[in-house]
């Protein structure tokens, strides 16, 4: 009985759990990493697995590749700022001022992350190409001449990089706009200061967690970002680490220890800036969400309202609403062309993409993978956020750094890591979906992380800090302190961790197996061997799928949450 | 152990384990050699086959790893479905060398997954067959190929059908009377940064760079890099561009790809130089260890067989000529005996260049 009793009375404190799963959170990145940076240490047979000898030959030669990370940091760099100042601005429209129709801006707002960077790369490559661009075709018929613009350049790249991204740093700001009490904005415009100048002065100091948090994530997702370059650099013979990476162990012999030294360089750039991140966030106090009960307030904005409602519709209509009707269009043509002909529409493309078995599943699949990931993942990349916020367990910097890992590392990099360390371990999920599971829950650690991260420390640590001085135990304080606050970042977490999981392309590529395989390798796949025009038309279904699935998903979540919905 | 006798270790003890670990892999391809048992040849449909059908239908599924697009491995496999409706297929396609390179990882770990590979480059072929990669099984379709297009020795991979590729222009872009005719007109700087070409290192684009540098000399395509080519990586996208003027003229116009975007509208027009057009294989066999061995050979059997070369040549999203001795014309009516196709002579040279190829390619193609 006094064991029964003494079962009864243990709890797992705080220590124990987070350890665990802090631990098992860092072992789920490293042991691929450590597969990674063995791979980049090989310097004999270069597909050899274990390698046959040792050193740092692939670092020193990665000096003749100079040239190929320049190029990335300008086109990273140059598309965070631009997705920075979107997310930034349409965040503070939607969630601080009165905008007209502010409700429906903010849902339309997630559909550029649904649409997806290869499919918008994909249509403003049909847009904005020198030659055959439909803006170009349509200016050389008006009597131009050369082209007006050119999308496969770097600021080209950029600038559809940043147009998708845009909606992920929308997410992560707006979140902690949202939690924001209205209140220290209010008393800046009492005392007398515009609403520009509350903007900055107040707004803006007071999310920077939330803004470098969105900063360093964009900037690392820009390190590793894959299609854009891909889509629209290779025609000018433009390459950033990842579209080299992909060229490296694509061709053969694979030259894997290269690409891996390539990837593996890239964590110092990461490490870099999650260690301005941290020494930012420990500088100063971010708290919004305190104690003191508020109710968020918009800012009356008068007639500005109408040229913030022209940005919103502006970023709409060239992330959204420009691209879709291209892709739409290209999907029923036989040869795209700007210039309609009546002989040049058809239904192939369609009946063809539907005709391919592996697409039908391929799509299932994903969905499938993206609910799993984004309900496992939230709570998940919840707690990990908590315990590296607010635990102030020993060692929490270092998870934070260990889980940024991925981060630094392109994904289809990294899943070569994956593929080595998952072959070898005894449990066979090597080629099933269970190992895309754990790659995607390892790959967007960091995406939820730092959506959850930025509103965890706009909580005053003083809330749960009562709750304990009430008795409540730190799990209780957790969930029904912590968590109810967290809710608007949990949210915007799932949102993105279903559509990224849906949309991914890198580490999917190599983990797929026969009988588990997703859609977006298959439409990146399409692109290379039939036409733009079926690619197209994928693109298009898989956008549909993404689209219809939330859609059930919201309805089912409403009728849950109305009352007798049950 | 008390009273138990202790082993000794005698020079000759020594010498003979030597000799033995000496002869392990010897041994091991003698037990690799000696899998290659003479199967009892049924006849299955109209081709013969060395399985044994009904533990094929058992086995109940067959497991390709391909290069060709999605479509395309669709398409064939839907064709092998329909003759043997009783067995699944599922596949993995990747660019060859990632293809090698999943493959080899995943054997490395000692998993074996695939039954059926086919790669588009001999030198991965060579290599998988070297590390004991493939079964050794004689089909008995292989009476229809000449001995040259099989591995050696025999009955580790057979050369399932031939790609070729000659120059392709778009007619709207390039007047006919600049169109190019000859390999060297490529060189023409009036096409500076017009010219579209492979980005991958190996299949089709080995063998043009090979073969025309014999050709032509080892300076050809370093004359060839000041032209600023831009690298794709499958022939459709190089086709997809130069059908919408994107690039003037691509240079390594497959007659597969040249066909099924003419037939779609595209204003291209296919040149065969007279010197010849390079052309390389694929090759396709039965793995070693295969999950469903003998399904595996009777995919390999109908492949290499004339009603699996049917769909290999006539579906124009595979479009390879057959190189069966008794291979019917393709469907643009002509027969690969119509072309001078440019193979490599000496295949033991063409491997060994390979290296001097990925790294001249990737500095031409601004990698």
């Amino acid at each position: 009985m006094k064991h029964v009793e003494r079962a009864r009375s243990w709890r797992p404190g705080p220590r124990l759990v987070s350890l665990v799963v802090g631990g098992a959170a860092a072992v789920l990145v490293l042991y691929p990493i450590a597969y990674l940076i063995q791979a980049s240490l090989s310097v004999g047979d270069p597909q050899a697995r274990p390698p046959e000898a040792y050193g740092l030959d692939n670092f020193l030669g990665l000096g003749r590749y100079a040239h190929i990370f320049g190029n990335t940091l300008l086109v990273a760099g140059v598309a965070t700022v631009l997705a920075i100042v979107v997310g930034f601005t349409m965040g503070w429209i939607l969630s601080r001022t009165n905008v007209p129709g502010r409700a429906a801006f903010e849902q339309l707002m997630a559909m550029p992350y649904y649409v997806t960077p290869l499919m918008g790369a994909l249509a403003w490559g049909l847009i904005g190409s020198a030659t055959s661009g439909f803006v170009n075709q349509l200016w050389r018929a008006l009597g131009g001449e050369g082209h007006l613009i050119d999308i496969n350049t770097p600021w080209g790249i950029a600038w559809v990089m940043a147009l998708f991204e845009g909606s992920v740093a929308f997410v992560m700001i707006g979140a902690v706009m949202k939690s924001m009490d209205p209140a220290m904005e209010e008393a800046s415009q009492v005392l007398g200061a515009g609403r520009l100048r509350t903007m900055l002065r107040i707004t803006l100091p007071l999310v920077l967690p939330g803004v470098l948090g969105a900063a360093v994530f964009v900037f690392a997702e820009m390190l590793g970002s894959f299609s854009a370059a891909l889509v629209l650099g290779l025609p000018n013979r433009f390459y950033v680490v990842t579209t080299a990476m992909y060229q490296l162990v694509s061709q053969y012999p694979p030259r894997f220890p290269t690409a891996a030294a390539m990837g593996v360089s890239l964590f110092a750039v990461m490490f870099v800036m999650v260690w301005i991140y941290r020494r930012i966030v420990s500088g100063g106090t971010y708290v919004t969400i305190t104690g003191k009960a508020f109710r968020p307030r918009v800012m009356d904005v008068g007639r500005l309202r109408w040229p913030l409602l022209g940005l919103c519709v502006a970023y709409l209509g060239v992330a959204v609403v420009l691209p879709v009707l291209t892709i739409v269009y290209a999907s029923f043509q036989r040869l795209t062309t700007v210039f309609p002909r009546a002989d040049n529409f058809t239904l192939a493309n369609y009946v063809t993409a539907l005709s391919l078995d592996a697409v039908r599943s391929a799509l299932w699949n994903s969905l499938l993978l993206g609910l799993a990931t984004a309900s496992i993942g939230v709570f998940v990349m919840g707690f990990l956020s908590w315990l590296i916020y607010r635990s102030r367990l020993p060692g929490a910097g270092v998870i934070e750094y260990v889980l940024m890992f991925p981060q630094a590392v392109p994904r289809l990099v990294f899943a070569f890591g994956m593929l080595w360390a998952w072959l070898v371990f005894p449990i066979p999920i090597y080629g099933t979906l269970w190992l895309l599971l754990i790659a995607y829950l390892t790959v967007f650690l960091p995406l939820g992380l730092r959506t959850i991260s930025g509103v965890i420390l706009q909580i005053d640590r003083s809330l749960e800090e009562s709750a304990q001085m009430c008795g409540a135990s730190w799990g209780y304080r957790l969930r029904t302190v912590t968590m109810p606050l967290l809710k608007p970042g949990l949210v915007a977490a799932w949102l993105l961790l279903f559509i990224a999981s849906v949309r991914e392309l890198g580490a999917s590529i190599l983990l797929m197996g026969p009988k588990a395989k997703v859609i977006t390798p298959a439409i990146v796949e399409s692109w290379f061997s039939t036409s733009s025009e079926l690619t197209a038309a994928l693109a298009l279904l898989q956008t549909l799928a993404v689209a219809a699935a939330l859609a059930v998903l919201f309805a089912v979540a409403r009728r849950t949450v109305q009352p007798g919905g049950e | 152990m008390p009273g138990s006798p202790k082993p000794q270790v005698t020079r000759r003890t020594f010498l003979q384990a030597g000799a033995a670990l000496a002869a392990l892999p010897i041994l091991g391809s003698t037990r690799s050699a000696s899998s290659q048992t003479a199967a009892k040849v049924t006849k299955v449909l109209d081709f013969s086959t060395g399985a044994d059908l009904a533990k094929a239908e058992q086995e109940g599924e067959v497991i390709y790893y391909g290069h060709d697009g999605e479509a395309a491995i669709a398409v064939l496999l839907e064709a092998f479905r329909k003759d043997f409706p009783k067995i699944k297929t599922s596949y993995v396609r990747l660019q060859t060398g990632a293809l090698y390179a999943k493959i080899t990882a995943e054997r490395s770990a000692n998993r074996y997954l695939v039954d059926v590979l086919q790669l588009s480059d001999i030198s991965p072929a060579i290599d998988f067959q070297k590390k004991g990669g493939y079964e050794q099984y004689a089909s008995p379709e292989y009476a229809g190929y000449k001995a040259e297009h099989q591995s050696s020795p025999a009955g580790y991979y057979g050369w399932g059908g031939v790609s070729f590729a000659g120059i392709s222009y778009n007619r709207t872009k390039v007047k006919p009377e600049q169109a190019p005719k000859t390999w060297k007109d490529i060189l023409n700087p009036s096409y500076k940064d017009g010219i579209s070409a492979k980005l991958a290192t190996s299949g089709m684009q080995h063998a043009q760079w090979y073969t025309l540098r014999k050709l032509y000399g080892n300076d050809f395509w370093q004359e060839f890099a000041k032209q600023r080519p831009k690298g794709f990586d499958a022939r459709a996208q190089l086709f997809d561009r130069l059908s919408k003027g994107d690039d003037r003229m691509c240079v390594l116009a497959e007659y597969a790809g040249y066909t099924l975007f003419a037939e779609k509208g595209a204003d291209i027009e296919f040149v065969a130089p007279p010197d010849g057009l390079p052309a390389t294989a694929f090759f396709i066999g039965v793995v070693n260890r295969a999950p469903h061995p003998e399904a595996a050979k009777l995919f390999v059997d109908w492949a290499l067989s004339k009603r699996g070369q049917n769909v290999y040549q006539n579906q124009k999203i595979l479009l390879y000529g057959s190189l069966r001795t008794d291979a019917g014309p393709m469907p643009t009516g002509k027969r690969l005996s119509d072309f001078k196709l440019l193979f490599p002579t000496d295949w033991n040279d063409y491997v060994a260049s390979h290296p001097v190829f990925v790294k001249e390619w990737n500095s031409i193609m601004g990698l």
